[in-house]
């Protein structure tokens, strides 16, 4: 099969719908971020330069004037973009200009050293019939690294101009000038996909009755995935013949909707790779490196869920669990607090003020300081900030995006994708925020399963830590609380795919490098995020503090906590345990935090422990989520979802128990 | 500033910010990648400050 095809371009390269300033020809830099387009851009316009707003956005264009061999352009640079497929409003822009700039010349910046991966770019480039030229930049670091390309075999196999340069060096400058004056285009080199594709693009191109400014090839590609801009420039040009048009779409994503997205970008690597055989040569010497090696283990599901359950396993439970909440917290607050800082401020305040019911408020049984501080910095601090360390070396390593791939087969079967690993991530930091994030998703139906899992199985930072302190200390307790709560997820997961109506999300995406995180990098993602949370937490607390105290000194919580007594029996858990739920509901983690004081009096055997650990985790959204899935989802969902997870959180409990009493098995 | 999930490098001012549903939106220390949405936190200005006064020497 022949890569690429010639075809004769309609009318003339140099005939554009919009000219220049001043008849000037229009030279539009496209490409990546970081790959010296602003650089080359600086270079070919000098000190002629205006930046501007894009119309109707506030992404930034740079235009500027250049002569070259007497003759005047027009240089476009524009925002960084990966695809023609726009996602980011920056890419939005920069297809807009190659849309109706109707540009003369487009440069094509690629960065030397990661060519195969920028290629898929050149070929979308030409197969939207536009005048490309590929600068192969950053050719210096990619020699020093010992590549070796073959730019003029490059070049035939492309059937376009190909310059290999340094431009930050002016390297391969003149040439590329010379290329810009002396351009003339007639045909274009278009690739040839597998058969079935381009049938299903010959079956959409035929009901065209428009021209466009793109090729033909290019719109379907586009219409096929979705795009909604070129969706809606078809419909408006094509009219009433749009009606089958889009039928035929319809029907052709339909048969292809579990990976079209995946298969077009396999099928333009293949043409990369087959472009790149011969030209693109990396020294006999170089092995695969261990970053390369782990990224590799890290998708595939064999290597990569016993390496997920490695990270877990050392990251979540001896880090965050047995380190942090257990060693830090044991320190922190039976050492400092109780053995020292609260019986000092006690004495202090009980000194001071003469009444006791100001006394209850302040170092009392609920008090602000004796409870509230307490909780924050003596348990609620160690945690999150070995968690958030333990999430800032994940995150800086790239292993999110490969977490995401590793979980997009699953996900689906719940119909989510591996898209929303991102809130399901941001969920064990706070659920609150993570819910916000959920509006990023690219169903409503996919929106609802995430907001409905994230309500109900994603414990937040400081739950986890403790739970998983306060059950590592029996045999066996944390491995069942684990299975039920994935057991759950899968089956709720299951069950709102099934009953949520809904197309089924797709996911596909770049993986950028996986490297070593760096220290730097770590301590300030730390530094801000445990900043973050406790200024957030230490009010809430302090509030939650005043209330409970309220609570108190009006004999209200005794009731709450009289009425809540038949489900704490029905779970087999004390009727001091209420007190963990009620403060569970106020926010997530000072529910934890209550269960770390019931199990630390002695109160809770293993099986009680373990019953409350699931029922607590996936007890209803503390006030905050609550409040933001009404905001997002509204309030029938937000309703429907709070009581379905509090009727599943105390059924899974009593079941649990149940189960637990019969086995014996904690 | 460069996103923690797809890699994207972008600049803090290109980042979305304060969610218009957010509570707590206005102080918000955190600013989203343009590409996929992934919250990222902003650098403290103090280390920012810190930073270059340690790439000026």
């Amino acid at each position: 099969m022949a890569l690429f095809r010639k075809r004769r371009r309609r009318g003339s390269c140099h005939a554009p719908v919009a000219e220049g300033v001043g008849g000037a020809k229009k030279v539009v830099l496209v490409g990546n971020p970081n790959v010296g387009k602003s650089v080359l851009f600086n270079a070919l316009t000098g000190a002629y330069v205006t930046v501007s707003n894009y119309p109707g956005t506030s992404v930034e264009v740079a235009r500027g004037a250049a002569e070259i061999a007497g003759e005047r352009f027009e240089i476009i640079d524009t925002p960084g973009m990966y695809s023609l497929l726009p996602i980011t409003e920056e890419e939005r822009v920069a297809r807009r200009i190659l849309l109706e700039d109707a540009p003369d010349m487009v440069i094509h910046v690629v960065d030397a050293r990661n060519l195969e991966r920028m290629l898929a770019m050149t070929i979308q480039l030409l197969e939207a019939g536009l005048p490309v030229i590929l600068v192969v930049n950053i050719m210096d670091e990619a020699e020093r690294l010992g590549i070796r390309i073959d730019i003029p075999l490059l070049s035939t196999r492309l059937g376009i101009p190909v310059v290999g340069a340094a431009i930050a060096k002016k390297r391969g400058l003149s040439e590329l000038q010379e290329i810009i004056s002396g351009y003339r285009c007639s045909a274009y080199p278009v690739p040839e996909y597998s058969r079935r594709l381009e049938n299903d693009i010959a079956e959409i191109t035929a009901l065209f009755q428009s021209r466009f400014s793109l090729s033909p090839k290019a719109v379907a590609l586009l219409l096929l995935q979705r795009d909604e801009d070129m969706t809606a420039r078809v419909q408006a040009r094509e009219g009433k013949g749009f009606v089958a048009l889009e039928a035929k779409i319809r029907e052709k994503i339909y048969a292809r909707r579990e990976s079209f997205h995946l298969d077009l970008s396999l099928e333009r690597r293949k043409i990369a790779e087959k472009l790149l055989a011969g030209v693109f040569r990396v020294p006999d010497k170089r092995k695969t490196t261990f970053g390369e090696k782990l990224s590799r283990w890290a998708v595939r599901p064999l290597t990569g869920v016993p390496l997920l359950l490695i990270v877990l396993y050392y990251g979540l439970y001896q880090f965050v669990g047995v380190f942090g909440a257990g060693t830090l917290v044991d320190l922190l607050e039976k050492r400092l607090f109780e053995g020292r800082f609260n019986p000092w401020i006690s004495d202090i305040v009980k000194g001071a003020v003469p009444w006791p019911v100001i006394q209850e408020l302040f170092v009392g049984e609920y008090g602000v300081i004796t409870l509230g501080l307490r909780y924050a910095i003596g348990i609620i601090l160690p945690i999150v900030s070995t968690f958030f360390l333990f999430f800032s070396i994940l995150e800086d390593s790239g292993y999110f995006p490969r977490l995401a791939l590793l979980v997009d087969r699953l996900f689906k079967k719940i119909g989510l994708s591996g898209r929303a690993v991102i809130p399901m991530v941001l969920g064990f930091g706070c659920d609150t925020m993570a819910t916000m994030v959920t509006r990023t998703l690219e169903t409503v139906r996919e929106r609802i399963i995430a907001t409905l899992l994230l309500s109900l199985a994603i414990p937040c930072s400081a739950q986890l830590g403790v739970i998983m302190a306060l059950l590592s200390q029996s045999r066996g307790a944390l491995l069942v609380w684990f299975i039920c709560l994935l057991l759950i997820f899968l089956a709720v997961g299951l069950l709102a795919a099934r009953v949520i109506p809904g197309e089924t999300p797709m996911f596909y995406m770049e993986l950028p490098p996986m490297r070593l995180p760096q220290l730097s990098n770590i301590l300030t993602k730390t530094y801000s995020r445990m900043q973050w949370y406790f200024l957030e937490i230490l009010p809430l607390f302090i509030l939650a503090s005043i209330l409970l105290w309220i609570g108190k000194i009006t004999h209200g919580f005794e009731k709450l906590s009289d009425w809540v007594q038949p489900v704490m029996a029905a779970l087999g858990l004390p009727r001091e345990a209420a007190v963990a739920f009620i403060f569970g509901f106020f926010r997530r983690d000072y529910g934890a935090a209550g269960l770390y004081d019931l199990q630390t009096s002695g109160l809770l055997n293993p099986r009680q422990v373990t019953v409350a650990a699931v029922t607590l985790t996936l007890f209803i959204p503390c006030i905050a989520q609550f409040l933001i899935i009404k905001k997002e989802r509204g309030t029938w969902v937000a309703v429907a979802i709070g009581l379905f997870v509090s009727l599943l959180a105390f059924g899974s409990g009593y079941l649990l128990n149940q189960f637990l009493l019969t086995t014996g098995i904690l | 500033m460069r996103c923690g999930f797809c890699g994207y490098e972008f600049k803090e001012e290109e980042g979305i910010k304060g969610c218009s549903n957010c509570p707590m939106g206005s102080g918000c220390t955190r600013v989203k990648c343009p590409r996929c949405n992934y919250e990222i936190p902003k650098e403290p200005l103090w280390i920012k400050k810190l930073k270059r006064l340690f790439e000026r020497k």
